[in-house]
């Protein structure tokens, strides 16, 4: 587990950045905090350091949206080295999915807005907003808790599964 | 030609039928299996039981639509292909799908947001008539979902002039309720308490109202208003009215701005208004004003039409078919139709 003070949006973006850094393919990500802590802003950080091109906006009503990661898995040469893309290692992940619980009421309906087309593959990174409502998360999902502290300040947690 | 359209992009069933020919159009039919009933019990849109209405619904709406003559005096099929909820989406495009193939119709994709923008047309004859006289056109389509600036540069030319970064204008005002505990649907209720509140109570950020290009953004305007409550420790009525107004108008000054921020750049010769939240009499009023000291020709859709509905995407099928703007599917084409839940009207740079 990491605990992270973050006095602006700024730094809340580094964090997301170290986090994204982390990230390869297949992971579930799930973020927690009440109105206004920062979730969004979170998740808009990871997607920018994901390189994902398009403007990241809140799925509220909607509840989810798939975006494309523009990885250099497409440019790979057959038989050359492991590519590298601005310095950053080769990631399998090409899709970025952004669900938003806050007008859900548990597990089923997140099955039922189509999330389990896009759960448990590798190349796909799920991100879940006000994820504190889903009950049964599997063991493998990275925790993301954003506290509000006094002004702008935020307590950010991360706590990783044990593997 | 007659055409009967299915809207399912998120939570509204809906279908419609109207007939066209040349400056003349009626809207037939018209269905929205509205869910509200169904949220306020649950407290939110609950979209197990959302996705189950849509395929539990759909076929009873289109039995009730086409009655016992069933497709027979339809000329054509549309149906909203994005952009939306992609499981809501489908539901709404097999249906189509299948009704064109087996009664062998021609089947028209519509886009939900030019859907919204023909909204218009539905309640005022005068875009009907005219229909060169009012490009081009300026539409502020603010949703639950969406919140957009799109120039229309005439039937089926749209250049989309700016978005919002974050949190649509419909989400905003809802949210706001949400941190008032004012109940649902929490944007009506806000805008309710607004008039018997004090706007300029508290001095809430106008978000990129300066900024040179027109995206939009409302997620700070939010945690503004939750500082200020959390700073405010407890509230009485009349401090909520104050909030709930102080949050309307700094929204309402930002979408008036920068709307004319843009009618001022391109010209243009009307202003149109749709989406959910173009039900908010604030925002009609301020818009108006602004509009009419410029003696700019402002059109907005009646209440029954500002939600999503499949008159609006039927409308907006007519159009596209009459001018040739988009490829129709043939009957035997249609099973390549898939949902585009980001389907997004032109991003070109003018």
């Amino acid at each position: 587990m990491k605990e992270y003070i973050s006095n602006n949006q700024k730094e809340t973006a580094q964090i997301a950045n170290d986090l994204a850094d982390r990230l390869e393919g297949g992971e579930l990500i799930a973020l927690s905090g009440n109105l206004g802590a920062g979730k969004t802003v979170f998740v808009k950080a990871l997607a920018k350091a994901l390189k994902i091109k398009e403007q990241i906006t809140s799925p509220t009503f909607v509840l989810m949206k798939v975006y494309d990661i523009h990885s250099v898995k497409s440019s790979h040469m057959r038989g050359a080295a492991e590519p590298q893309f601005n310095g950053v290692k080769h990631k399998k992940a090409d899709k970025f999915v952004h669900v938003d619980c806050y007008r859900l009421r548990g597990q089923d309906d997140l099955y039922d807005i189509g999330l389990g087309d896009y759960l448990n593959y590798d190349n796909i990174i799920v991100a879940i907003e006000w994820a504190d409502k889903i009950v049964n998360l599997p063991e493998r999902t990275i925790r993301v808790d954003i506290k509000l502290l006094e002004g702008d300040k935020r307590k950010i947690t991360i706590l990783w599964p044990k593997n | 030609m007659k055409i009967l359209a299915i809207e399912t992009s998120c939570d509204e069933t809906a279908v419609a039928v109207i007939k066209g020919s040349g400056s003349f159009l009626v809207l037939e039919k018209n269905i929205v299996y509205s869910q509200v009933d169904i949220h306020t019990k649950y407290g939110g849109v609950v979209p197990e039981v959302a996705a189950r209405k849509h395929a539990e619904t759909i076929i009873p709406l289109l039995e009730e639509i086409t009655g016992k003559n069933k497709l027979a005096g339809i000329d054509y099929l549309a149906v909203t292909a994005g952009p939306g909820l992609i499981t809501s989406l489908i539901l709404g495009i097999s249906a189509a799908k299948t009704l064109a193939y087996a009664n062998n119709k021609p089947l028209m994709p519509i886009n939900h947001m030019e859907g919204h923008i023909y909204s218009n047309w539905l309640s005022n004859s005068e875009l009907v008539k005219n229909p060169k006289k009012y490009f081009p056109a300026l539409v502020l389509i603010v949703s639950g979902g969406h919140t957009e600036l799109v120039l229309m540069k005439g039937h089926g030319q749209y250049f989309l002039l700016g978005q919002t970064l974050d949190d649509a204008v419909g989400e905003a005002y809802d949210k706001v309720a949400k941190l008032l505990n004012l109940g649902y649907p929490g944007g009506p209720i806000v805008s309710r308490l607004a008039e018997s509140g004090d706007g300029q109570k508290y001095d809430f950020p106008r978000p990129m109202m300066d900024k040179k290009n027109f995206d939009f953004s409302f997620a700070g305007l939010k945690t503004a208003v939750l500082y200020a409550l959390e700073k405010k420790k407890k509230l009485n009525q009349q401090d909520v009215k104050d909030v709930c107004a102080s949050f309307q108008t700094a929204v309402t000054d930002v979408l008036t701005t920068k709307t004319f921020k843009a009618v001022k750049k391109y010209k243009v010769k009307s202003l149109l208004l749709a989406g959910g939240v173009s039900a908010n009499s604030f925002l009609k009023a301020s818009l108006a004003s602004r509009a009419k000291e410029i003696d700019l020709p402002f059109f907005y859709p009646e209440l029954k039409f500002t939600g999503d509905n499949a008159a609006m995407i039927a409308v907006a099928a007519y159009y596209n078919i009459k001018d040739k703007k988009k490829d129709i599917l043939p009957a035997k084409k249609v099973f390549s139709l898939g949902p585009q839940s980001n389907w997004q009207l032109t991003k070109n740079k003018i």
